[in-house]
């Protein structure tokens, strides 16, 4: 796996393979991947259905995070936070 | 953002910039603390702090991100329960919960596997799997997915290089990946038995 000690570049870019897909596959979905790691990544993926298939799988599970609840805050917090602020008080 | 700088505009600015956020604040203050009451304080406490320092904040950079810095370190300094170290963060020793709690039958039955499982799992399911997280994990796929911050921008909030932010984020996920099938596995799509346990340790 990558230590995190050299170029996350040169580590992808020698061998790409299934277990490395694994291992990057949420700076894909998430948009934080670029340049030639991008480029061998979409390469192994065109060319592995499993691979497709596991990023597929991890897309549905992040949506189904990413819409959970909201906690909205409550009005008596507005309230203790606007009052609570010094230039209300002056 | 134009702040002003001083005179009698200066608690005003403030507010008109702050509170568009007491709801992003206060749903991260609530999943980090669990409760209410916990909730309200730190979001409180937040929000007075950024006041007081709001002559530090550098305009043109991230309000928002700047704000939620601010929860993080009084999370810290006040509301975190004294625990463990995290987790070792290690991608080698997590096991894919999904590959060896399913049958490899239903994967081939199944077109869309991870949505046919999921459809199931309960939106309290998965806030409840998310309160599971160990903290440095919570806050990091809460900071990810509810919030939609960049990775840079949470390694700016915590404090913490680039690597740490892809790591936390890798290990939290699958670990709420796995607590999710757990629940899936009772409408009768998994293996039967307990699931797979991820290898981890705390670090010495």
């Amino acid at each position: 796996m990558w230590d995190r000690t050299g170029p996350l570049e040169s580590w992808m870019h020698e061998t790409m393979n299934c277990r490395k897909v694994k291992e990057t596959v949420f700076l894909y979905t998430d948009n934080e991947m670029d340049g030639e790691v991008l480029i061998s990544f979409r390469e192994h993926v065109s060319l592995c259905p499993k691979c497709e298939r596991y990023i597929r799988r991890m897309e549905v599970f992040l949506t189904h995070v990413r819409r959970c609840h909201r906690a909205s805050a409550p009005d008596r917090l507005r309230r203790r936070i606007l009052t609570s602020l010094p230039h209300r008080q002056a | 953002m134009a702040k002003a700088t001083q005179g009698e505009n200066w608690g005003w600015d403030f507010e008109t910039a702050a509170m568009p956020f007491v709801d992003s604040l206060y749903n991260t203050a609530y999943r980090m603390t669990r409760n209410a009451e916990d909730a309200e304080d730190l979001v409180q406490e937040t929000y007075l702090k950024a006041y007081k320092y709001y002559d530090k904040f550098q305009e043109g950079t991230n309000f928002k991100a700047w704000l939620f810095k601010i929860l993080k370190n009084t999370f810290i300094n006040s509301y975190r329960k004294r625990q463990l170290e995290p987790l070792k963060s290690d991608f080698a020793e997590i096991e894919d919960a999904f590959e060896s709690q399913v049958s490899d039958e239903v994967l081939d039955k199944v077109k869309d596997p991870e949505q046919e499982l999921l459809k199931d799992v309960l939106d309290e399911d998965v806030q409840q799997a998310l309160e599971q997280l160990p903290d440095d994990y919570r806050m990091a796929v809460i900071l990810a997915d509810l919030e939609g911050f960049s990775y840079k921008e949470i390694s700016d909030i915590l404090d913490v290089p680039l690597g740490t932010v892809m790591s936390r984020l890798y290990r939290g996920r699958k670990m709420l990946e796995a607590e999710m099938l757990r629940y899936a596995r009772d409408h009768g799509y998994l293996r039967s038995g307990r699931p797979s346990k991820m290898r981890s340790r705390p670090r010495r």
